[in-house]
Parts: C-alpha cells; sequence; structure tokens
C-alpha cells in the first residue's frame, strides 16, 4: 500500500507523537509498504532526516494547553500539503491528531477518500476540541476511522466527537529492551529505578522520596537510581542527609541507555499521581524484565493486567509504596514470576503486533471509500474563477460578472433540486 | 439598490450554506453506505470462518452450535441480524482453540478484528450523519430526502485473541 502520513509537530524537536510516526513509518517500510510523512521541519538539510520525511516549513511557537505548541499553517503550508496530496497517489491517508492547527489539520480538509485518524491526545480539558469542535466537524466528519491510543484518549473522542475510536496502543520496540545489561560497573542488587523528569510534580518522585526512610527501614541496603532532566539539586535537599548517599542521580539519560538503566535496578518504581494516558515507559521496563511497582492508576492499571504483570499500589500513598517495593526486594522468586508474566504481557505492544493492526485498518477503510486519497476541486468554483478571468477589463464587464453571478446562483439552485432527487430514488 | 444588493448578497450566502450541507449530508450519506457495505462484507467473512471452524471441530452439541449460529449469521434478515451476530459471538468465545487447524483459526482471527474495525467505522459514520440529519434546517428542507435515518449496530464482538485482546 501507499500510505501518506501527516504528523503536525515539529520532526527535529523530541516529542511521543514523533517518536510513534517515526517508528510506525520504520516499521510500515519493514512490512513492504510504501510511505511518506509530511511534517514541519527546522532543519530540512539535516543529514539525519529519513528519505521518507516530506518537509511541510518550519513550526511557528504558539503558547497552547500550558505549553508551548509548535504549529504550522498558512497558504504556504496548505499549497504544500495539497502538493503532497496530488503528487503521492495514496492508498490511505493517516493523519495524526487532526485537532492540532498543523499539516495534519490541513490535509483533512484538502483531501477525499480512505482517511484514517490517530488521536494520542488524553487531557480531559482539550482545548482546542472545546473551542474548534464544531467548526472542525466538516473536517472531521470525512474521516473514515479512527484510531485511539488509550481509552482515555479514546474517551475524549467519544465525548467531543461522537461515533467510536478503536484501540491500538502505542508500540514498544520490544527487542530493543529485552536482555539488557546494567549500566557498566554497577549491579542492580537492591536497586530500585526511577525514570522520568524529576522536576514534573505528576511523576511522583516526591512520593518515592517520602517512602525513602521506610524503604531503608525494610532492606538496609536498598538504593535508588533516578534518572530523568530536571534539577538534581532540590532531589537532593528533599532527601535527608542520612540518606543521600543511598541516590544517585543520574539525570538525563539518551534513548540507547534507557533499557540499561531499567536493567540496572531490581524493581522499576512508577509513583505517578495522575495525568498517564498510556505507560509506555511501564511496558518498556517490563520489557528489560525488571519487575515493576507502580501507581494504581488506570493507564497502568491496564499495562499490569490489573496486578498479574507488576504491582500496584495506591495513588500517593507512600507507605503503601514502601511496603511493596521492600516486600518485592526481598522475593526473588515473586520478582521472577512477574517477570515472566510481563515479558509475555508486552507481546501485545510490541510494534510488529502494532503496525499489523495499523495495517488491517488501512485495508477496512480502503475497503469503505471508492476512489484512493485525492484533493477536492469544487468544479463549479473551477468554472466560476475561469468565467471571471475572462473579465479584461472592457466596458462590460459589470455586466458579464452580474450575468456569471447570476448563472453560478441558478446551476446552484439546480444543484440542491438534484440533490433531493438523487437522495430521495 | 443598496437593499436590493443586501438581499441579494444575503440570499447568495443563505443558499450556498444549503447546497453546502446538502452536499455534505450527501456525502455523509455515501460514508454510511459504503461502511454498510464493509461491516456487512466483514460479518458475511466472520460467518463463513466460523462455518469452516465448525467443520473442523470433532462432532458434537459444540460443533453444532457453531455451525447453526454461522448458518443462521449467513440467513439472517436486517431485522434481526444483531441478534443472530451476538449468538455467533457467544459460540465462537466457547470454541476451545488447537482444536481446528492453525490456517483455519487464523482466518476467523482475521475475520473477527474486521468485524471490530468495520464497526466501530461503521457506528462513527452513523454518529456523524444523525448529528446533521437531527439538525433543525435539513430536517425542515427535507434534505435527505426520503432517506431513513442511519441506525447504529450494536453487538457485542469481543472475542479473547491475541490481537484482540491488545485492542480492547
Amino acid at each position: 500500500m501507499r500510505v501518506g502520513i501527516a504528523c503536525p509537530y515539529t520532526w527535529d524537536v523530541p516529542g511521543g507523537v514523533q517518536a510513534h510516526v517515526r517508528d510506525l513509518a520504520d516499521h510500515l517500510l519493514g512490512l513492504g509498504h510504501e510511505v511518506s510523512v509530511l511534517t514541519p521541519v527546522d532543519d530540512p538539510d539535516a543529514p539525519d532526516l529519513p528519505l521518507y520525511v516530506v518537509p511541510a516549513g518550519r513550526a511557528v511557537p504558539v503558547p497552547y494547553n500550558g505549553s508551548v505548541a509548535r504549529l504550522v499553517f498558512g497558504p504556504l503550508s496548505l499549497t504544500r500539503t495539497r502538493r503532497w496530496l496530488r503528487e503521492g497517489g495514496f492508498d490511505v491517508l493517516h493523519v495524526h491528531e487532526p485537532i492540532v492547527p498543523s499539516v495534519s489539520m490541513l490535509a483533512t480538509f484538502a483531501a477525499s477518500g480512505p482517511i484514517v485518524a490517530t488521536f494520542h491526545h488524553a487531557s480531559t480539558r482539550s482545548r482546542a476540541l472545546q473551542v474548534f469542535g464544531t467548526a472542525l466537524q466538516p473536517a472531521l466528519e470525512k474521516i473514515t476511522g479512527r484510531i485511539a491510543v488509550s481509552p482515555a484518549a479514546r474517551r475524549i473522542v467519544v465525548e467531543h466527537l461522537g461515533g467510536d475510536a478503536v484501540l491500538i496502543p502505542n508500540g514498544v520496540d520490544v527487542a530493543r529492551f529485552m536482555g539488557a545489561d546494567p549500566l557498566p560497573g554497577r549491579s542492580a542488587t537492591s536497586t530500585v529505578v526511577f525514570l522520568g523528569r524529576i522536576d514534573e510534580g505528576r511523576k511522583g518522585l516526591a512520593v518515592l522520596l517520602e517512602a525513602l526512610p521506610e524503604l531503608v527501614r525494610l532492606v538496609p541496603d536498598v538504593r535508588l537510581l533516578i534518572a530523568g532532566p530536571g534539577d538534581a539539586e532540590d532531589v537532593r535537599a528533599a532527601v535527608p542527609p542520612s540518606l543521600r548517599d543511598r541516590v544517585e542521580i543520574l539525570g538525563l539519560v539518551s534513548e540507547q541507555d534507557k533499557p540499561r538503566v531499567f536493567a540496572s535496578g531490581q524493581v522499576y518504581c512508577a509513583p505517578n499521581t495522575h495525568g498517564e494516558s498510556f505507560g509506555i515507559v511501564l511496558v518498556e521496563a517490563m520489557a528489560t524484565g525488571t519487575p515493576v511497582v507502580a501507581s494504581d492508576l488506570e493507564a497502568f492499571r491496564r499495562v499490569l493486567e490489573d496486578g498479574r504483570a507488576g504491582v500496584l499500589v495506591p495513588v500517593g500513598d507512600a507507605g503503601a509504596l514502601a511496603e511493596a517495593l521492600g516486600e518485592l526486594l526481598g522475593d526473588a522468586p515473586r520478582r521472577q514470576a512477574l517477570s515472566t508474566v510481563a515479558l509475555e504481557a508486552v507481546q501485545a505492544y510490541d510494534w510488529s503486533t502494532v503496525a499489523r493492526q495499523v495495517v488491517e485498518v488501512y485495508e477496512t477503510v480502503a475497503a469503505m471509500a471508492p476512489a484512493a486519497v485525492h484533493v477536492d476541486v469544487d468544479p463549479e468554483l473551477e468554472s466560476m474563477a475561469v468565467d471571471l478571468a475572462a473579465v479584461d477589463g472592457t466596458d462590460d464587464d459589470a455586466g458579464r460578472l452580474v450575468a456569471t453571478l447570476r448563472r453560478w446562483l441558478s446551476e446552484r439552485r439546480a444543484a440542491v433540486g438534484a440533490l433531493g432527487d438523487r437522495t430521495r430514488s | 439598490m443598496t437593499d436590493l444588493l443586501l438581499a441579494i448578497a444575503f440570499l447568495a450566502l443563505l443558499v450556498l450554506y444549503i447546497t453546502w450541507t446538502a452536499g455534505r449530508l450527501d456525502r455523509l450519506h455515501a460514508r454510511v453506505d459504503a461502511a454498510e457495505a464493509a461491516l456487512d462484507a466483514a460479518l458475511v467473512r466472520r460467518a463463513a470462518a466460523a462455518r469452516a471452524v465448525a467443520a473442523h471441530l470433532p462432532p458434537g452439541a459444540q460443533a453444532d452450535r457453531l455451525s447453526a449460529a454461522a448458518d443462521a449469521a449467513l440467513e439472517a434478515g436486517e431485522a434481526h441480524r444483531e441478534q443472530v451476530e451476538n449468538d455467533l459471538s457467544r459460540a465462537l468465545r466457547r470454541i476451545v482453540p488447537g482444536l481446528a487447524p492453525r490456517p483455519v483459526l487464523a482466518e476467523l482471527e482475521t475475520a473477527t478484528t474486521r468485524v471490530l474495525l468495520a464497526r466501530s467505522f461503521h457506528n462513527a459514520a452513523v454518529a456523524d450523519t444523525r448529528v446533521i440529519r437531527l439538525r433543525r434546517m435539513p430536517r425542515a428542507l427535507r434534505l435527505a430526502g426520503h432517506r431513513s435515518l442511519p441506525q447504529f449496530f450494536e453487538i457485542d464482538d469481543t472475542y479473547d485473541t491475541p490481537s484482540t485482546s491488545a485492542s480492547e
């Protein structure tokens, strides 16, 4: 199949949607499909830009939803989008986050035919949907098949747009994580790993630090390995001085080192307090075979299969967290059992499974639309443009203009009648 | 003169809006029709796959039940379709994997996933169409002609296979 993918966010800025699109494109290519990705790009001459990327121009930073979104809009982007659609000859158009004012939205407006949309966003305060939902409806109703990456994202879609969306989870490259070794010169013994932004409250590092004194009482040689961007000094300040030598802060780790960070712990801890829609980081940890202790959030409960594939603790409860961590660190057979179940559970999130499901959506959608993806041209408007172009500055311009408009009006009326007849028959 | 021009402009806009809505409704109905056809094809494919599985099961109550449910699904008319397809879903959930050859079960698995997808996309198309159909202007002007209001297709199509359990 020829698949055109529209990614709304700037390709060379790290982000979840971009990573998803890149992995999806790579796996579709691996399955033998042809892929083209239209996306804003800051540096179109970057040597590592994949061949399938078609730059749609530079994005403009706009404050949105509490952070800075980088958006693309305007006549030039629209022209590029239309040209990409026309020249691509796609069997399926796959737009990501079509409610974000960027190339996905432009492509949805411009194209007709089999269109798949993936919704990643899970915040209940989706301003774009609240404000523009009705205005976007004519474009959104052209979408043939909707995908949501999590139950939370699906709920947003159903609430704001009505109808339904199929659930296809985010993919993880399980093989990249499986069997990872600990970081050099390190043993995982009695080590608890935390990975996430350390200055972002909802990641819950504060709960883990609060649990530390009790955890030390339960497991005297316990160590805490913290990885993620943020101010390390703030973390150290939150730890009692006598326990500071047990906490090691790695700072930001590269994508390549991530599997080894998980493997450097005997337990991976995700004490998040809220706002997780999927829990991809849990799946990654599980793929390395490191057992997981996580907050009992809806998304985590799902990934951990209600506690079969990992331990769930009440959200924000430091005492319960210390107890669960202590118990698991002292119970090797249970860690082994959880790890075995987890390795089986993550197969459902492997890109090979996920990409196959996406292709099934493409095939279903392609069968539902009469023609391949194309750009709509309104024939009446085109003919009107031709007529108006003929207005050449001679004396009876005004007369011709009126005649053109009059004819156009009567054609419109006839069109209404014809439509009525067609639907009645 | 100005009044007349304004009136003409207003009339033009109104006609433009009505034709645009009529065109929109026409496209939505086409989408529902295509989705209905795809859903029908997916259901037929599932019933055929179920019949193939039934043929491979050891003779007995389970095989009889499944093949009866598959036949009923293939012959069902519009009126009882949901109920009959639900019966088939139930019969399918009871079959024990391993009793039929792998390719036959694999086809059943693909067919069930397709039903799940086709039904979701069909119901989304119905929802989008109903929103416009139920507005005052299209109803008053009968922009939909005599087309009946599209109906949702509701069955329980969850089926515990590795691929669908990941997506449900």
